[in-house]
């Protein structure tokens, strides 16, 4: 949990839209958040819900069709999105935000050798000579957990496995030392085991090195584990966040209820799993309403006509949904949600059992 | 790694092998053998005269080994050594014996009108095969020379000296004089000991030795002020170190003004380079300027994508692949004749530049369509690369992701193919020679074909089927340079 709550990266009313075959696309529509320094925040939601898009407008690296079309990003007294050109943007990529990337089996350049793909950005950043930089990237691969990193300098990514080609995309964005790293699914390619030595390994570091994560996943579990606070985006819109346990045991958005429900770690032997019916809305068509209406089963009247604002729930706990309204009727969470703790407790208990 | 390699080889060997043998049986089986004779002008002009006709065809086919070829004295040294002269008589009864007895062995037996048998039988097609291959490779050796008409021949090898008093490793006996030596041209140290037999060219140059027919100096003699063994200095175009053994009842007064020895039949120095090396200075130094013209077109094209530059570009490629290559060539011909340039390579000679110029920026234009589109294509295929992301996310300035990340792996596929397409410049490039009357190797297949020149077209066949099979290896091996993913092993790479 984060004492600090000194802002570093704060967004507010941030709208990025996409040119697809002539036609615009909001792809973010109109998101505030803050980053608090040193804390971990996790970005949930599903495929398309805008979660990689928002972070990349941090380090400029939209596709050449995407625009930040409304909004800033105020970091270190400046507008992010004040840097146009790519050379405007090389202050801020790696040496103050960088990115971890979904696949460590892509990230690496195949033909040149794991340790010059570390010194590069040493040499770049830090100013240093080679044998300064390498010696800096040997200690971090070993910080990073290779052993023998020494003799393994000169390897290939080909002769890496993906966890440890994952542990060397992670080594190099230390490299920069930079204020953010953005984990953008690190461990959405790797497997169960590997997956939670990667994230106990980005935790450790953050420690050690003192930077900011933004932890983009799809996997509460994950989050669970990882975040300090959490931000549930749906169709281009964060429409909850608070603290891990705020949101774990006391959520307020429906669909927020929907996403807990659905956690397969916490469905119960020979019963259905919940699903959410239904998919997003367009992002071609303008939304009217609550985005997330037409697959509510919690969905009044108000929630197709007009968007919710964001209710404070707490000073930490934030929810965009009219359930929110003192006008509206009072709603009790489904029970897999309000029994989450029980229930979570009990997984657990089963697991040490066995 | 080395296993894999020899393995290649050695399926490389037998590759061009087979093909040449289906070459060869085609050649020898279905195409009419008197064919050869088209246009060989001896043959026309003894149309009158049966005898001396029939002797010269049957001649030409016993040399180019299509036949056993026995007249009557041959036969009768055969079958009747103890009275050969008696036998030799026209119409005498042990000729008549003879004849019957070659008539019995599979012959065909006929008489001159003259009178007088003769005597031919086919060499079977296995053996025509058989006899190329096992001649193909010429090891010389102290015991290869046999001359009736110099009993005391000597048979050794030894360390000498040649007649500049430079060392070499001679021979007697030996076929070639010098078999090893040293001299002031690349690759400075030379040998005769192997050679590449490659048959015997006919009609046209009659009767060389075809490997010397494409790698030998052309246009006429050019002769230099030479020292000889005897002491004598003259002015003479001989090459002294590729002397071969000259029989002693050949010798004539000339040679032994010069040398000391049998070794007396030598090439000599020609104005005008080989075709060989005519073609390849055209395509290398074509391939050369294509490259530099291609390759950072190719890339200009790529990271200007969408723009200016790019679609300039397009309009090249596009105006490259659809225009004929004949008329491109004529078309630039014209435009080089206006710059004052010769519209053929004769008129100015091998020795001026300016014949050069028009073919090789003609030649290399060609080339710069395709490579600047697969150039292009490669380096795009980069740029959207993962890695090529990361690097971006990493803080890399475009220039540095382009220079260290994106040409490297770009260039690998152009590797690949870069020696192939220097080494096959030996067969030269067949319109852009012709329009320029340039004397290459271009032009040799097709006259070989049109002429029948069969011993030719196999020779070409077996030379060209092995060095495109070579440079595919070569560029193989170039590749696990650059790309340190590929290892060449006949497991693939699981070790």
């Amino acid at each position: 949990m984060t004492t600090n709550q000194e802002i570093i990266l704060s967004a507010s009313d941030v709208e990025v839209q996409f040119t697809v075959r002539g036609k615009q696309l909001r792809a973010i529509r109109n998101i505030s958040i803050d980053l608090y320094k040193d804390e971990t925040l996790a970005i949930v939601g599903e495929s398309g819900s805008g979660k990689s898009v928002f972070t990349k407008t941090f380090t400029g690296m939209l596709e050449s069709n995407g625009k930040v079309t409304n909004g800033t990003a105020m970091f270190e007294g400046k507008d992010l999105y004040a840097n146009k050109t790519d050379t405007d943007w090389e202050a801020i990529r790696g040496k103050k935000i960088a990115t971890i990337f979904q696949d460590p089996m892509t990230s690496l350049n195949p033909i040149i050798p794991i340790g010059k793909q570390i010194t590069e950005v040493i040499e770049k950043h830090q100013g240093k000579s080679f044998a300064e930089a390498k010696e800096e990237a040997i200690k971090l691969m070993e910080e990073v957990g290779i052993y023998n990193a020494k003799g393994r300098f000169d390897e290939y990514p080909f002769m890496y496995s993906g966890g440890m080609r994952q542990r060397i995309v992670i080594a190099i964005a230390l490299a920069c030392h930079p204020d953010i790293l953005i984990c953008d699914e690190p461990t959405t390619a790797l497997d169960v085991t590997i997956q939670a030595q990667i994230i106990r390994l980005i935790k450790k570091l953050q420690k050690q090195y003192g930077y900011t994560i933004i932890f983009i996943t799809h996997d509460l579990g994950v989050v669970a584990n990882v975040a300090d606070r959490v931000a549930i985006m749906y169709s281009g819109q964060i429409i909850e966040y608070g603290t891990v346990n705020e949101i774990f045991y006391e959520p307020k958005h429906p669909y927020t209820w929907g996403l807990l429900s659905s956690l397969p770690q916490l469905g119960i032997k020979g019963e259905p799993l919940y699903a959410i019916h239904g998919t997003p809305p367009s992002l071609y068509d303008e939304i009217k309403g609550d985005a997330f209406a037409p697959r509510s089963d919690y969905a009044m009247e108000i929630d197709f006509e007009e968007e919710p604002p964001m209710f404070k729930v707490t000073d930490t706990h934030y929810a965009k949904t009219w359930l929110l309204d003192p006008r509206a009727p009072k709603v009790e969470p489904p029970a897999q949600v309000s029994s989450l703790h029980e229930r979570m407790k009990q997984v657990i208990a089963e697991q040490e059992e066995h | 790694m080395k296993k894999y390699v020899w393995g290649r080889v050695v399926r490389a060997i037998l590759s061009a092998f087979i093909v040449t043998v289906i070459a060869m049986v085609m050649i020898y089986t279905l195409i009419p053998r008197h064919l050869i004779f088209k246009t060989d002008p001896t043959y026309q002009k003894l149309g009158g005269k049966a005898d001396d006709r029939e002797r010269y065809k049957n001649t030409a086919y016993e040399r180019l080994g299509y036949i056993y070829f026995d007249e009557q004295v041959d036969m009768c040294k055969a079958y009747a050594a103890d009275s050969v002269e008696a036998c030799n008589v026209n119409g005498s009864s042990q000729a008549n014996e003879v004849a019957e007895k070659y008539e019995a062995d599979g012959w065909t037996v006929k008489q001159y009108k003259a009178g007088g048998y003769y005597a031919y039988k086919d060499v079977p097609i296995f053996k025509i095969v058989a006899n190329f291959f096992s001649n193909l490779i010429e090891i010389d050796h102290p015991w290869r020379v046999n001359d009736s008409s110099n009993p005391d021949l000597k048979r050794r090898i030894y360390f000498g000296t040649d007649y500049n008093g430079v060392p070499a490793l001679m021979g007697e006996g030996t076929k070639h004089k010098y078999l090893i030596y040293f001299d002031g041209s690349f690759p400075f140290i030379h040998q005769n000991v192997i050679s590449l037999n490659l048959g015997k060219s006919y009609p046209s140059y009659a009767y060389t030795d075809i490997s010397k027919v494409i790698s030998s100096g052309q246009g006429t003699e050019k002769s230099t002020m030479q020292k000889f063994e005897t002491g004598s200095k003259t002015k003479s175009a001989v090459i002294q170190h590729s002397c071969t053994y000259k029989a002693t009842k050949n010798l004539d007064k000339l040679d032994k003004n010069k040398f000391t020895d049998n070794y007396a039949t030598c090439d000599t120095t020609k104005k005008d380079p080989s075709m060989i090396a005519t073609s390849m200075t055209f395509g290398v130094l074509a391939l050369l300027l294509a490259y530099c013209i291609a390759i950072p077109a190719g890339m200009l094209m790529a990271s200007h994508k969408g723009k200016a530059a790019d679609h300039i570009g397009t309009v090249w490629i596009n105006f490259m692949i659809a225009v004929p290559s004949l008329a491109f060539i004529f078309f630039g011909r014209q435009v080089f004749y206006l710059l004052g340039f010769p519209t053929s390579f004769p008129s100015l000679g091998a020795h001026n530049i300016k014949s050069y110029i028009p073919a090789i920026v003609i030649l290399a234009l060609m080339n710069t369509g395709s490579l600047m589109l697969w150039t292009r294509r490669y380096m795009l295929d980069q740029s959207n690369a993962d890695y090529v992301k990361f690097a971006r996310a990493k803080g890399l300035s475009q220039s540095e992701i382009f220079k260290k990340h994106i040409l490297r792996n770009a260039v690998i596929p152009i590797v690949h193919d870069l020696p192939a397409s220097i080494i096959l410049t030996i067969t030269g490039a067949v319109l852009t020679e012709t329009v320029f009357a340039i004397p290459g190797t271009g032009k040799l297949l097709p006259d070989a074909i049109n002429e029948h020149n069969n011993a030719m077209i196999v020779a070409l066949t077996i030379l060209y089927t092995s060095l495109s099979i070579f440079s595919v290896l070569i560029g193989d091996l170039l590749m696990t340079v650059v790309d340190p993913r590929i290892k060449l092993t006949d497991d693939g790479g699981a070790n």
